[in-house]
């Protein structure tokens, strides 16, 4: 047998066993659906997640003391290192500006730094990191640098409460990932246990393949086949629904939680990327399912 | 053509459902295996296409140890041997050409080859003119006969029949046994497992017979029918 007149013959009993059994097949591809659909939903989640992270993380300022011996042309020289360094952009914050700011925040309070012979704040710079080096270590690490650096006298930049944000997001992360494996487990076993269910009502024609020659191989396909195809309609009735909910109910969340979110909320909800893992996804589950389904129907 | 050397065949906790059987057929020739139910008759024919492992001895189908064949090999064995049983093992959902043409999509004949096989077939056993109906529109008669297209359509060296005028009339009965004398005649070697006696008697050829697991007599024809007689 040709390779093609193979392929059609798996392609023409697959389909027929589609059409043998559609409510069992209906359950398999609306299990893998669901199963991808919240998977769509997490990736989602886990992006305004990371926007949000981005968000807050922007807020965490690094500011660098200079020491106050130095003179203009030296304090812009500093400048230029910490931007160079640490590839953020650093504002100029000069010792009565940053005075004034404290008497601001202190609010009643404030009027007793009119008291203080002199300004003891230093000249510092305010400086923005980029956001691929908002995590702990990266920071620890520019840190360190900016601290070894001429002309520069202390460094500050909540480190606390940027290891509480990023354990924040890894717990969540984990979390996401855990019963992401549990769905993917589950929906193993119902496909399996459908594509059994399929299997089962034609394992006469199974009998009668394999009294009449038939290889395990040549049973197999068509079912593995079948997996495959429930994987694939699953995946698309998920991307619809994906599509669905982001064109219906996308807009009005991004507005209720456009004060928390970041920019990223407006994104699309279904991506060619996420398109294509999920479309991988859903084969992988179909052909999973109908893996394990169809090993203990061929001793006869 | 088949030959089994000392074969047993038993069943966990079970007495043996087949003891120290010998038995030579030759290429082209008709036999008979007769016993009461129970006797091991279909077991015999199911460890000669794989269906069950003899516990003991040897068997060699077209000159192959089968009782040591490996796992993957079974399928290209049950090539050359067609199988007709008893409760016919049709597909009731396809047409009588595609239940005789399934062998032929097993085998990757093509397409427009396999048809032209079916139709010789079908004519054959006198069926080409219910090619597009379903099995169980047929009688039961025609059902077998669609049974015996099917294990013939490949044209496989052996021909292995378990009761298959079971289920039928004498009318029909008598119609299976000459398209089965037919095939033989065309070459094919037949096993045909039976407890109906008439059959013996009528068509007068070798006859096997099982008791108890145990060959207790292997006759020709003449002398089989002349014994059913008295």
């Amino acid at each position: 047998m040709s390779a093609l007149s193979k392929v059609v013959y798996f392609c023409r009993s697959a389909a027929v066993g589609l059409k043998q059994s559609p409510f069992v097949h209906f359950i398999a591809v609306t299990t893998i659906a669901i199963a991808l659909f919240s998977a769509g939903m997490a990736r989602g989640a886990a992006r305004v997640l990371d926007n949000l992270l981005a968000s807050l993380g922007g807020e965490v300022e690094v500011t660098v003391y200079l020491s106050p011996e130095l003179d203009a042309d030296e304090v812009h020289g500093v400048r230029a290192h910490v931007e160079t360094l640490s590839g953020g952009v650093a504002t100029l914050v000069s010792p009565e500006a940053a005075l004034s700011r404290l008497r601001t925040e202190l609010g009643d309070l404030g009027e007793a730094l009119a008291e203080l012979p002199e300004n003891p704040l230093p000249v510092s710079l305010e400086l923005r990191v980029p956001p691929e080096r908002r995590n702990p270590d990266a920071l620890q690490a520019l840190a360190r640098a900016l601290r070894d650096a001429p002309g520069v006298s202390g460094v500050d930049y909540g480190e606390a409460a940027v290891q509480r944000l990023s354990a924040i997001a890894r717990a969540l992360r984990f979390g996401a990932l855990v019963a992401f494996a549990v769905v993917l487990g589950a929906t193993v076993v119902i496909v399996a246990a459908t594509l059994q269910l399929a299997i089962y009502s034609r394992r006469g024609e199974i009998e009668i393949q394999k009294l009449v020659g038939a290889t395990d191989r040549f049973v197999k396909a068509p079912f593995l086949l079948e997996g495959l195809l429930q994987g694939v309609l699953g995946a698309a009735v998920a991307l619809f629904g994906l599509w669905a909910f982001g064109r219906v109910l996308g807009p009005t969340l991004g507005a209720l939680f456009a004060f928390l979110l970041g920019p990223g909320v407006a994104a699309p909800w279904v991506e060619p990327r996420l398109a294509l893992e999920l479309l991988c996804a859903g084969c992988g589950l179909g052909l999973g399912g109908s893996f394990v389904a169809v090993g203990r129907f061929l001793r006869v | 053509m088949i030959q089994f050397f000392h074969v047993y065949k038993a069943y966990p906790g079970d007495p043996p459902v087949l003891s120290d059987i010998n038995l030579n057929v030759e290429k082209g020739e008709f036999v008979f295996l007769t016993g009461p139910s129970g006797a091991g008759k279909t077991t015999l024919l199911k460890l000669i296409f794989c269906a069950e492992k003899a516990t003991k001895g040897q068997i060699l189908v077209g000159g192959r140890n089968i009782a040591r064949i490996r796992e993957s090999a079974v399928p290209y064995l049950r090539r050359n041997i067609g199988v007709v049983f008893q409760d016919f093992k049709l597909l009731p959902h396809r047409t009588v050409e595609d239940n005789v043409s399934f062998t032929l999509d097993v085998l990757g004949v093509p397409r427009a080859e396999a048809r032209e096989k079916v139709r010789r077939m079908l004519k054959l056993v006198g069926l080409e003119h219910k090619a597009d109906s379903f099995p169980l529109r047929l009688s039961g008669g025609e059902q077998q006969r669609v049974v015996i297209a099917r294990a013939l359509v490949n044209d496989p060296t052996i021909l292995l029949a378990d009761e298959p005028t079971g289920n039928l009339d004498p009318a029909l009965t008598v119609e299976i046994m000459d398209l089965l004398t037919q095939v033989n005649v065309r070459g094919t070697t037949v096993m045909v497992a039976t407890h109906d006696a008439t059959l013996l008697s009528r068509y007068q050829k070798r006859t096997v017979r099982l008791e108890r697991g145990q060959i207790v007599s292997d006759e020709d024809g003449v002398k089989a029918a002349r014994r059913m007689v008295v």
